[in-house]
């Protein structure tokens, strides 16, 4: 494992929503009543924070904290959105930036932020909050002192506390062990070792037939080694003599292979409609192969890119031991199914979502030690994350055995709030599933550093949606919790439904729709000067698609309106088509949109028989 | 006779002391060098047994000067002296095949340590 691809991710990342805070806050700058911005932008920051206290970036985690604390206080209403305010905000994305940087480079990021996290807090009126010495030690990326796979014996050193410059000395003792076998599976990599917080404590696998006491004299002779200790057993993890190679590729290659192939696999599908109309037994017999040949190439370019999912739950175990530690719980953290795999841009996008969930399992999952005893529960409380191959998805699960949702505290914060009727007495799953996936809703009282209000199950929800994927959450009071995201295993291919509009076909991937209707004219009324329809009780507002696209006028009147209900979170939108064509597997190719297009498209595919269709973004349409 | 070595700093002070530190335990400082070129020069002069060197130096540094060395005698013996946060620079003088290193500020007792354990 090598830290710095974390470094990396946080920095790609932290740049992204940086970026969003940014366009978010001139957004609101232009309509300062505007509800929306300030979510995003709470979002965003929230976001940056978790990560950065991943990442054992105190500072900027700090920072991010004091401009959430501003954020809320917005968000809430209960202080308007000056020009003032504003700029204070500007220029808090402004120090962010810095200080992200200067964390990654290693720079003392806090010293220059002191006079603007004052001001954050003499606004946001929270008076500055002495902050928890733990997060101001830079403390290390995650590592794992354990070596993974390899050849050999397991050989752990351990040098000695005062050693100075430990990662050099570690590598010195590599090079000695070296001249004794081959050296694998070093841990922590030894780019994790030249980081301040490494410890001195380190594994490889040595492949040597050298004696355990000439190993250790070996080792010695490195300088300042307190303890070495040499494995007995043999580990062959490498069946059958074959060994796996690897070498490292730019995920854009094959991004790139993907595309190409996907060209591939569409040019496949016209020739076998071509063929089959020319009946010529040789070109079939080439048309078939060809067919098969691409349809393994597709295979085998997708198990390329996908990933093991340990390459980002790697870092959980130390995130939760720091949590738990600053939360005062005591927790036993479990990590199963390290080796399933995903599509490597799924696992990436999944990092953040699985950092909340975390998070709040441990802050407000969890009970304190006392709690757990007086209630007759073990002293430690267990949180699992667990990968599970489904059958055409990957399940991922998020375990605790705390105290669960405590539903009537979610029902009248929801009745508050007016999610649900003043008088509503009882909460169902869907329901509660519905209130606790809202933008913003939280029942936590304390404004905790860990998870703030709540801000994380939305965020999760939204991000699986996005993926392709769903959210559930299954929560007993007094037992636990268990949050389960499920996600397709590749994000090249999705099934989507076609519909047509005008001569054009159109997909929408059914990750977003909910069903189909098909109501009579005369069951559309205008409310509120937009067209709904009733469904089940609940109006369902409708976009006719030909309208949005700007397209001729409508379809004569048919007997029957095709409808494609749309679901995202709680908001439903139905979207009138002029007829439906059919379900069908469509390769995904992402595309520029040309400047001036209509945000509503996600991407474009090229059915069987050749034709393009555009991918409808369900977001867009809602 | 003890063994023969050469100090590389391009500090007056950092060479004095670390020669005083040597002979006091008995070996033989037969040379200095301020610079990397020098370094490199001296040791194509003198063959010593060991070489102290310094990471900062003017005219080619002193991981450079390690490379050139190792090429000329791959069982040059070089002892690394860094300062605190130069990791990363130790680590690359390893690679370039330097075989100890030792940190600024120096105690006697730990360069001496250091020495044995590369004189082997």
């Amino acid at each position: 494992m090598d830290v710095r691809q974390y470094a990396d991710l946080f920095l790609t990342e932290s740049r992204d929503h940086l970026t969003a805070f940014n366009h978010l806050l001139l957004e609101w700058e232009r309509d300062p009543a505007a509800p929306e911005p300030v979510g995003g932008i709470f979002r965003a920051v929230h976001t940056i924070k978790g990560m950065a206290a991943t990442m054992g970036y105190g500072a900027v985690a700090d920072l991010s904290h004091r401009i959430e604390n501003l954020l809320d206080v917005l968000r809430r209403g209960e202080k308007p959105a000056t020009p003032a305010t504003l700029e204070l905000l500007f220029k808090s994305a402004d120090a962010l930036d810095r200080a992200i940087a200067d964390a990654v480079a290693g720079k003392d990021a806090a010293a220059p932020l002191q006079a603007l996290i004052a001001q954050l807090d003499r606004e946001a009126g929270t008076g500055a909050a002495p902050a928890t010495p733990g997060r101001q030690r830079p403390s290390a990326p995650v590592m794992m002192p354990e070596a993974g796979p390899g050849r050999g014996r397991t050989v752990r050193v351990a040098l000695r506390p005062q050693a100075a410059l430990k990662g050099a000395r570690a590598i010195l003792a590599i090079r000695k062990a070296e001249a004794l076998g081959a050296v694998s599976a070093v841990a922590p990599a030894p780019a994790a070792m030249e980081t301040e917080g490494f410890d001195g404590t380190f594994s490889f696998r040595l492949d040597s037939e050298a004696d355990a006491v000439v190993v250790e004299e070996a080792l010695r002779a490195a300088g300042d080694v307190d303890t070495v200790e040499v494995a007995e057993e043999l580990h062959e993890v490498v069946a059958e003599g074959v060994r796996a190679r690897h070498i490292r590729v730019d995920l854009r290659r094959l991004d790139e292979l993907m595309n190409q192939i996907g060209e591939l696999v569409i040019a496949r599908g016209r020739l076998a409609s071509l063929t089959s109309r020319l009946a010529e037994p040789d070109l079939d017999e080439v048309a078939l192969q060809i067919g098969r040949l691409a349809g393994r190439l597709q295979s085998e370019i997708i198990q390329a890119r996908m990933t093991p999912v340990w390459q980002v739950f790697d870092r959980f175990p130390r995130m939760v031991r720091d949590l738990a530690k600053q939360m005062g719980k005591q927790v036993a953290f479990r990590v199963e199914g390290k080796e399933i795999e995903l599509d490597r841009t799924i696992l990436d996008e999944l990092a953040d979502p699985l950092v909340h969930l975390l998070r709040n399992a441990v802050d407000h999952g969890i009970e304190p030690s006392e709690d757990r005893v007086a209630r007759g529960k073990p002293a430690v409380g267990q949180l699992v994350v667990a990968a599970v191959r489904e059958r055409s998805s990957v399940a991922i699960r998020v375990s605790d055995d705390g105290r669960g949702v405590n539903r009537a505290a979610v029902l009248a914060r929801a009745r508050e709030m007016g999610l649900v009727a003043a008088d509503q007495q009882e909460l169902g799953e869907q329901e509660l599933f519905r209130v606790l996936t809202r933008s913003g809703f939280s029942t936590a009282r304390a404004v905790t550093d860990v998870s703030g209000r709540g801000v994380g199950i939305d965020v999760v929800s939204t991000a699986a949606r996005a993926l392709g994927g769903s959210l559930e959450i299954r929560t007993e009071e007094g037992k636990g919790t268990t949050f389960t995201l499920r996600l397709p295993v590749t994000l090249a291919i999705v099934r989507a439904l076609l519909a047509r509009v005008g001569s054009e076909l159109y997909a929408l991937p059914l990750t977003h729709v909910a069903e189909t209707v098909d109501p009579k004219p005369e069951e559309i009324h205008r409310v509120q000067g937009r067209e709904t329809v009733l469904l089940r009780g609940r109006l369902l507002p409708l976009v006719r698609l030909h309208e949005v696209l700007g397209g001729s006028a409508a379809a004569p009147a048919a007997q029957r309106l095709p409808v494609i209900v749309l679901e995202m979170g709680e908001r439903r939108t139905g979207v009138v088509v002029d007829a439906l064509v059919g379900q069908q597997e469509i390769v995904v190719k992402n595309f520029e949109a040309p400047r001036g297009m209509l945000p509503l498209f996600s991407g474009a595919t090229i059915l069987g028989d050749g034709v393009p269709a555009l991918i409808l973004d369900a977001g867009g349409l809602m | 006779m003890g063994h023969r070595v050469l100090v590389c700093d391009d500090a007056i002070f950092m060479r004095t002391m670390i020669s005083d530190i040597l002979t006091s335990a008995g070996y033989d400082v037969v040379g200095e060098a301020e610079t990397g070129v020098q370094a490199i020069e001296r040791y194509r002069d003198l063959r010593p047994d060991l070489v102290t060197m310094d990471i900062v130096m003017p005219d080619m540094g002193g991981i450079d000067a390690v490379r050139e060395i190792v090429k000329d005698d791959p069982n040059a013996k070089i002892l690394m002296c860094s300062a605190m946060g130069q990791q990363a620079l130790v680590v690359e003088a390893i690679q370039a095949g330097a075989k100890d290193f030792v940190v600024k500020p120096f105690q006697p007792s730990r360069v001496l340590e250091a020495v044995q354990r590369v004189l082997g």
